[in-house]
């Protein structure tokens, strides 16, 4: 609809969600960690446990939050996504299979760590751990050392990422 | 507290997505060094909140729903580096993250459920093998499984 800007400044959403880290704490004395937030909702989907952790309607919400924010900025049109890979002359299996892999590392990575981007990349830090810093600090270099790989080695590096669309 | 938690992460969802962090240039600028706006805004995140939790924590703040704030800073272990190092792998080559990769999928990336499959196949993968060997599974400080079910709403 276009209320939005097709991508809010950093310096806005960076504090924006640090009170979002801030409110859930001062509200529930809990992190706004996303990966544990898939642990519990897999639990729920076969049934592991008992009760619905409140982590699931986390989940749930921001797939909701992440709607409406598409809805109010650059508006809501179905596509595949990933189209610096398109772009860069992959096919739609290869594309797949890379993504899933990633993804699937990724998930497994977060579980050995104990978190992910926003566990450990924002609320551990922010609660000073010394584990989530050097997480973070690993993560962070390691992303940046495969990106470097990535485009050169491969179709990516011709590749130019629009910063804004 | 499932209102709560249903709300905090439509205004997280909301964020990632108005940040467009849940697109594969966003991030990709970012690894790539060309751009700032990832580093720039999980900076200024931690440096909103660091000095508030501070003094929160300080204050022992008695929360509605979860007892008196109380942090967590655990030590360095082998763990935190290993899966750090395939997580950021991870990221790279998936182009997102398990919060972002939801957001994706809500913003009408198809591709963005391949992500969110392959991000639980990764969890339950590393659970079942934790199950196996019987070791107990260490939540990060980021993250937290149980709610501590004491109420203690108002003074302390």
């Amino acid at each position: 609809m276009g209320l939005l800007p097709n991508q809010l400044p950093w310096w806005i959403a960076g504090p924006l969600l640090g009170l979002l880290v801030v409110g859930l704490f001062a509200v529930s004395n809990q992190p706004l960690g996303a990966s544990g937030a898939y642990v519990q909702t897999i639990k729920t989907v076969r049934r592991d446990s008992d009760s619905v952790s409140w982590r699931v309607f986390y989940f749930v919400g921001i797939f909701v939050g992440g709607a409406v924010a598409t809805i109010l900025g650059p508006g809501f049109e179905l596509r595949r996504g990933y189209t610096a890979l398109h772009a860069a002359g992959w096919s739609e299996p290869l594309i797949m299979v890379v993504v899933l892999f990633g993804a699937i590392i990724m998930g497994y990575g977060a579980r050995v760590a104990g978190g992910c981007t926003s566990g450990h990349g924002i609320c551990g830090t922010a609660q000073r751990s010394p584990a989530s810093w050097a997480a973070t600090a690993t993560f962070m270099a390691t992303a940046v050392i495969v990106t470097f790989l990535l485009t050169s080695f491969t179709a990516l590096g011709d590749i130019t990422p629009a910063v804004v669309k | 507290m499932n209102l709560v938690g249903l709300v905090f992460g439509a205004m997280f969802g909301f964020v990632l997505a108005a940040g467009q962090l849940h697109d594969y240039d966003t991030i990709h600028a970012t690894l790539r060094l060309e751009s700032f706006y990832v580093f720039g805004l999980m900076g200024l995140a931690i440096g909103i909140s660091a000095p508030l939790l501070w003094f929160l924590e300080k204050r022992q703040l008695a929360t509605p729903y979860g007892g008196v704030l109380s942090l967590a800073r655990s030590k360095i272990e082998r763990h935190h580096i290993y899966g750090g190092s395939l997580f950021g792998a991870g990221w790279s080559i998936a182009g997102t993250c398990p919060a972002p990769a939801l957001a994706m999928l809500a913003s009408g990336a198809s591709y963005g459920a391949i992500a969110v499959i392959g991000l639980f196949i990764g969890l339950v993968v590393r659970d079942q093998q934790l199950e196996r060997s019987n070791t107990l599974i260490t939540e990060g400080d980021g993250e937290r499984s149980t709610l501590p079910m004491t109420k203690t709403l108002g003074a302390r």
